[in-house]
C-alpha cells in the first residue's frame, strides 16, 4: 500500500511539473543556465589584466623590459601613455589595472652602473587580483636585474652566460602541477560548480513542491487521509530526485565538453555519490518545506542557505583548511564539502568508489538524518 | 457519528474555539453556520484529524481523536473538501487524473474505481470533460469535481467547508442536489459549512456558531419556529417615507431593504397590531407577502443587527459614466466577452450577473483598463480604455476579485499606503483617511493588522482603500463572495450610501441574488454575451408574463418534491426549504400540484404565490438561453 502510495504521488507530482511552463523552466532550465553563467564568470585565475605604459625613457633597455610585459599570458597591454593624467585618467577609468612609469634617466643610470626605479601604480581595488599583479611585475623585474647582472659578469669573467648561470643559481626549482598539469581554472570550477548546482536545485524544487501544496490547500488531501507520511515525504522527493539526475547528465557533459574538464575516476562511484547527495539535497528542501508556508520564504531560505555554504563553505572559493575554526566547523557539518572532495576527486583525481569510502559514507549519512528530520517534523494532524 | 465535549482551540491569543459540545448523528446532513472567523473551519479541520484541539473530547466514528495516532483510524472513513473553489484539486491534472489520484490516495481498488468514477462523472455532468485540465474548467464545474474527488472512496462522514462559495445559483443548486442524493442513497454523514442561509435551510440540523461558541443547534425548521418574529415582505412605493413611518410607530424592528422590497420581522404578538395599521395609517405600498422567519433571521438576530438607516436609491443622472460599444476580448480561440454593449450613467448601480465563466470580471478588467479589448470600444467617465489608461485610473476605484491588502499592516497603514499610491499627502490625506474610517466604521480595528481581520471587515477595508481618492465610478467584483449575511448587508448599506451621498456610479458583479435587488439595473451575462439588461422589477415582470407567478410550497422533503413535480413536467427548483414552481393562478396549485404531491405521499403543510425573485429570473434566462 505505501509502495502504491509513494507511486501515485510521484506521479501527480512529475505531471503537475511537466505541465506547468514556470515549473519546468525552474526544473531543468535554471541549473544549465547556473552552469554557463557563473562557469564564465566566475573565473578567478589572472590573466590579460589590462596594463599601460609610460615610457619616458623610451630607449633600446626600457623598450627590453617593458617587451616582457608585452609578452605574458597574464597581461594584455593596452596602450602606451604619456603623462600623469593619462596614467591616472586611465586607473581611474579602469582601462587599465596598474601602470609602468621608466623615468626619462633609466637608461643613462644603468648605463653608468647605477640603480634605476621604475615604478608600478596598481589598483587596489580587487585586493586578490592587486597581489597578483604586484607578484607577476615583481618577477618580471627580478628576472630582469637577474639577466643584467649575468652579462655584467659574463663580460667582466670572460665565460659564457650559460656557465655563470650554473654557478650563480645552482639550486634550480622544476615545477609539476599534478591532477590539473595547465592550472586551467575551468577543470576545478566546472566539477566544482555541479557541486554547488547540484546542491541548490534539488533543494529549491523538493521546497517549492511542498510548499505550494500547503499554500494551495490541498496539503489537507494527503493529511486528511491514510497516507503515511514516510510515503508523502518520498513521493514528493522522488520526482525531483529524478530530475535531478537527469540535469547531473546534462551539468557533466557541460563540464566535459563545454568546460574541457577530464574525468578520470570512476563513473559508478560518481554516479552513486551523487544520487546520495541529490537525496540529501532534496531531503533539505523537504525540511525547510515542512517549517515555512509561503513558497516566497521557502525559495529564499532555500537559496540563501545552499548558495552561501555551497560556495563559502565547501572549499570552493577557499582551502577549508585556510578557514577560522569557526567556518571550519560550519564547512564539515555541511554536505557540500564532501560532495566536493568526491567531484575533484573523479574528475582530476580519478578516484575510485574505494577512495570515497569516507564522503560517500557521511553523505549516505546526511541524507538518511535529513529524511529522518523531515519526517520527524512533518505532521498530518498540526497544532495550528 | 461525531461528538464534542468541551473543545478548546486558540491560536496564539485568538481564541478560535471555546467549550463546543456538538453531536451529530450519523445520516445526517449537518451544517454549520455563523460570521466570519466564528470558529467553523477551526471545528472542521479537528473533526477530521488534521488540527489538534487544546482540550476537550472529540469522538468521531467512535474513534476517540487525541493523537496522530488515533487521528489516523478515522481517515479512511472521511473525505475533506477544504475551503476555497478548487483550492484542493490540481490545476494542470485532467479531470480523470484528478480523480484517479484521490482514488489511489484512497486505495480504492482499480475495478471499483473505474466503476464509480464512471457512475460520478454521469451525475456531475462532467463526462464529456473527463480529459478537460482542471484549471480549464468553470467555477462550478471545479467544485463538482472536488466533492466527488472527496467521495471517491465513499466515506461514511465527508466534510465540506463552505464547497459553494463564489459559484453560481444554478451551480448551487445542482451540488446540493448532488449532496442530498449521495448522502440519502448512501447512508453517508455530511458536515458542511456556508455563508448563504437558504442553503442552510435544507439542512437536517444546523448549528450556529459564533466567537468559537455554538450558540444554538437543531433543525432549521425548529431554530426558526422558535423565533419570535415573523416576516414580512412589503413593496412599497416611497421607501422614505416607510423609513419615518416606521421609525415613529415600529422603532425596534429588524428591517433592511433589498430595492423596492422592505424586508421586516414582525414580532409574532404584533402582527395583528400590524396589520391593522398598514390598513389605515401605513405610507402607500404595492402588495405585502408573510413568511415564517428564516435561517437568514435567525443568524441577524444573533448579531444583533438592528434597525439598518434604509437610504432611498436616487434615480440615476442622466449623463452616462461608462459607454461601452462591442467590446470583445478573446483569449486565444476561446472568446470570453462577444460583442457586450453597455451602459452606466452617473449615481447608477448596474448589477452584474452570470454562471462562472460568463464574462463578468474579463468585462470589468478591460473597462477599468487594466486588459486591452481585442475589438469594441469604450469610454469610462469620458476617456477612452484604450491607451490612456492612466487617466482612466485615476476617475475610477477597482476592488478586484481577490482584493490585495497588505496582511501585515494595520487597517491604517494600509489605508495610508493606499491613499499614497493614488497621490495623496498632507491634510487631505488624513482628511480622507478619517472619513473611509469613520465611514467603513472600521475605527475600532485601525491599530489591528489587516491579516487578523475577518473577511467581512477585510472586505470594508479594501472597498475604503478602493475610495481614497474619490472616485467617481467603481467597479466591485464579487465583492461579497463568502461574507456572512451581517457582513454583505453592511457592505450594501455602505454603497448604497456612497450612491446616494456622492452619486458614484458603480458596477458590481455578484453571485447573491438578492443583492442584485439593490440594483437600479441588473445585467446578464452568458458564454460571453450580453442576454439582459433592465431593472429587477422589469425582468421579474418579464418573467411573470413568460412563465406565470411563482408558487412556494413548505414541505419536507423538498428534494424528493422537485424529483415528483419535475417528472411531471413541472418546472420546479428547491428554494431554501420549499419548492417553487411557476403556475398561472392559484387554481394550477390546488387543482393539480397538491394532489400530484398528495399522491406520492409528500405533505404540503402551506403554500403561497409570491412575485418572482431574481433567483428564479436567473434561472429561467441562464437556464431559458441553453
Amino acid at each position: 500500500m505505501m509502495l502504491r502510495h509513494v507511486w501515485i504521488i510521484a506521479l501527480k507530482e512529475w505531471r503537475e511539473i511537466v505541465r506547468d511552463p514556470i515549473y519546468l523552466a525552474l526544473a531543468f532550465l535554471i541549473p544549465a543556465a547556473m552552469m554557463f553563467v557563473l562557469g564564465n564568470g566566475l573565473m578567478l585565475e589572472v590573466r590579460h589584466m589590462p596594463y599601460g605604459v609610460w615610457d619616458m625613457d623610451n630607449s633600446a633597455q626600457s623598450r627590453d623590459l617593458t617587451e616582457r610585459f608585452r609578452h605574458s599570458r597574464y597581461f594584455h597591454h593596452a596602450g602606451a601613455l604619456h603623462g600623469y593624467r593619462q596614467v591616472e585618467k586611465a586607473l581611474r577609468r579602469g582601462d587599465i589595472r596598474f601602470a609602468l612609469i621608466i623615468p626619462p634617466d633609466f637608461s643613462e643610470r644603468l648605463a653608468r652602473g647605477r640603480t634605476a626605479t621604475i615604478q608600478t601604480l596598481i589598483d587596489g581595488q580587487f585586493t586578490y587580483h592587486a597581489r597578483v599583479a604586484k607578484g607577476y611585475v615583481s618577477a618580471i623585474v627580478a628576472y630582469y636585474n637577474l639577466e643584467q647582472a649575468l652579462r655584467w659578469a659574463a663580460v667582466k669573467e670572460g665565460r659564457s652566460p650559460q656557465a655563470l648561470e650554473r654557478l650563480m643559481m645552482p639550486v634550480r626549482l622544476e615545477v609539476r602541477y599534478l591532477y590539473n598539469q595547465a592550472l586551467r581554472s575551468e577543470w576545478s570550477m566546472a566539477p566544482g560548480l555541479v557541486m554547488l548546482i547540484m546542491l541548490v536545485s534539488p533543494t529549491l524544487l523538493t521546497a517549492l513542491g511542498v510548499v505550494r501544496e500547503k499554500e494551495r490547500g490541498s496539503i489537507f488531501n494527503i493529511q486528511a487521509s491514510t497516507v503515511s507520511r514516510a510515503a508523502f515525504l518520498l513521493g514528493k522527493l522522488l520526482p525531483y530526485v529524478l530530475i535531478s539526475l537527469l540535469n547531473l547528465v546534462v551539468l557533466t557533459l557541460l563540464a566535459l565538453g563545454y568546460f574541457g574538464a577530464p574525468f578520470k575516476g570512476s563513473v559508478v562511484a560518481y554516479a552513486l555519490a551523487s544520487f546520495i547527495y541529490i537525496f540529501a539535497a532534496g531531503a533539505i528542501g523537504l525540511l525547510v518545506s515542512v517549517l515555512v508556508r509561503s513558497q516566497a520564504a521557502a525559495a529564499l531560505i532555500t537559496l540563501l542557505g545552499t548558495m552561501i555554504p555551497g560556495f563559502m563553505f565547501s572549499g570552493l572559493m577557499m582551502p577549508i583548511s585556510s578557514m577560522s575554526p569557526e567556518a571550519q566547523v560550519e564547512a564539515h557539518v555541511f554536505p557540500a564539502m564532501h560532495f566536493l572532495e568526491v567531484v575533484w576527486g573523479v574528475y582530476l583525481k580519478g578516484y575510485g568508489l574505494a577512495e570515497l569510502i569516507r564522503p560517500v559514507g557521511l553523505l549516505v549519512l546526511y541524507a538518511l538524518v535529513l529524511m529522518g528530520l523531515a519526517w520527524f517534523t512533518f505532521h498530518k494532524r498540526v497544532k495550528r | 457519528m461525531i461528538r464534542l465535549e468541551g473543545v478548546h482551540k486558540r491560536y496564539g491569543r485568538t481564541v478560535a474555539l471555546e467549550d463546543v459540545s456538538l453531536e451529530v448523528p450519523r445520516g445526517q446532513l449537518f451544517g454549520l453556520i455563523g460570521p466570519d472567523g466564528a470558529g467553523k473551519s477551526t471545528l472542521m479541520h479537528i473533526v477530521a484529524g488534521v488540527l489538534a484541539q487544546d482540550a476537550g473530547t472529540v469522538v468521531v466514528n467512535g474513534v476517540h481523536v487525541d493523537s496522530e495516532r488515533s487521528a489516523e483510524r478515522i481517515k479512511s472513513s472521511l473525505g475533506l473538501m477544504p475551503q476555497g473553489l478548487g483550492l484542493n484539486l490540481y490545476p494542470t491534472l485532467s479531470v480523470e487524473e484528478n480523480l484517479d489520484f484521490f482514488a489511489g490516495l484512497r486505495n480504492v481498488p482499480k475495478a471499483v474505481a473505474r466503476q464509480r468514477k464512471t457512475q460520478l462523472l454521469q451525475m456531475t455532468g462532467l463526462t464529456p470533460f473527463r480529459d478537460r485540465a482542471m484549471q480549464h474548467l468553470s467555477g462550478g464545474m471545479q467544485q463538482k469535481l472536488g466533492l466527488i474527488c472527496a467521495l471517491i472512496h465513499e466515506p461514511e462522514l465527508v466534510i465540506l467547508d463552505e464547497p459553494t462559495t463564489g459559484v453560481d445559483p444554478l451551480s448551487r443548486r445542482s451540488f446540493w442536489r448532488l449532496l442530498a442524493q449521495l448522502v440519502e442513497e448512501r447512508g453517508m454523514t455530511a458536515l458542511v459549512s456556508t455563508a448563504y442561509m437558504d442553503e442552510a435551510a435544507l439542512f437536517d440540523q444546523v448549528a450556529l456558531m459564533q466567537r468559537g461558541r455554538v450558540l444554538s443547534v437543531g433543525a432549521p425548521q425548529a431554530l426558526t419556529d422558535r423565533l419570535p418574529f415573523e416576516q414580512a415582505i412589503i413593496r412599497v412605493r416611497n421607501p422614505e417615507s416607510w423609513q419615518t413611518a416606521l421609525a415613529e410607530h415600529w422603532p425596534d424592528w429588524t428591517r433592511w431593504f433589498e430595492g423596492h422590497h422592505l424586508h421586516l420581522q414582525v414580532p409574532k404578538a404584533q402582527r395583528a397590531a400590524f396589520e391593522a395599521w398598514i390598513k389605515s395609517d401605513a405610507p402607500s405600498m404595492e402588495g405585502i407577502w408573510w413568511q415564517p422567519a428564516d435561517l437568514e433571521g435567525l443568524f441577524l438576530q444573533a448579531q444583533q443587527v438592528h434597525k439598518e438607516t434604509v437610504i432611498d436609491l436616487p434615480p440615476p443622472r442622466a449623463e452616462r459614466a461608462i459607454v461601452a460599444e462591442n467590446l470583445t476580448r478573446r483569449f486565444g480561440r476561446f472568446t470570453a466577452v462577444d460583442e457586450v454593449s453597455l451602459d452606466v450613467h452617473a449615481g447608477e448601480i448596474v448589477g452584474l450577473l452570470g454562471a462562472n465563466g460568463a464574462g463578468k470580471s474579463t468585462l470589468m478588467r478591460m473597462l477599468t483598463g487594466l486588459l486591452p479589448p481585442t475589438s469594441g470600444t469604450a469610454e469610462v467617465a469620458g476617456v477612452s480604455i484604450r491607451g490612456n489608461s492612466l487617466a482612466v485610473r485615476r476617475r475610477i476605484g477597482y476592488m478586484a476579485q481577490r482584493f490585495s491588502l497588505y496582511e501585515e499592516l494595520t487597517v491604517r497603514e494600509n489605508l495610508r499606503l493606499f491613499g499614497r499610491i493614488y497621490g495623496l499627502w498632507g491634510g487631505r490625506l488624513r482628511e480622507r483617511l478619517d472619513w473611509a474610517l469613520n465611514w467603513s466604521g472600521l475605527d475600532s480595528v485601525a491599530d489591528s493588522r489587516a491579516g487578523a481581520l475577518p473577511l467581512g471587515q477585510r472586505q470594508r477595508l479594501a472597498l475604503s482603500a478602493a475610495l481614497l481618492h474619490g472616485p467617481s465610478i467603481l467597479f466591485l467584483d464579487e465583492p461579497t463572495s463568502g461574507v456572512d449575511p451581517a457582513g454583505r448587508r453592511h457592505f450594501w448599506s455602505l454603497l448604497r450610501q456612497l450612491c446616494h451621498d456622492e452619486g458614484v456610479a458603480m458596477l458590481v458583479s455578484t453571485h447573491a441574488m438578492n443583492e442584485a435587488e439593490n440594483c437600479h439595473r441588473v445585467v446578464m451575462m452568458r458564454q460571453g454575451h450580453k442576454i439582459a439588461d433592465a431593472p429587477p422589477d422589469v425582468l421579474k415582470q418579464q418573467l411573470r408574463e413568460r412563465r406565470g407567478e411563482l408558487a412556494t410550497l413548505q414541505v419536507d422533503r423538498p428534494w424528493q418534491a422537485e424529483r415528483v413535480l419535475l417528472d411531471a413536467g413541472l418546472d420546479a427548483f428547491v428554494q431554501g426549504r420549499q419548492v417553487a414552481l411557476f403556475v398561472h393562478g392559484e387554481a394550477e396549485v390546488s387543482g393539480r400540484v397538491l394532489p400530484l404531491l398528495r399522491q406520492e405521499g409528500l405533505e404540503v403543510r402551506g403554500w403561497q404565490l409570491m412575485p418572482p425573485t431574481m433567483e428564479a429570473v436567473f434561472v429561467s434566462l441562464i437556464e431559458g438561453v441553453a
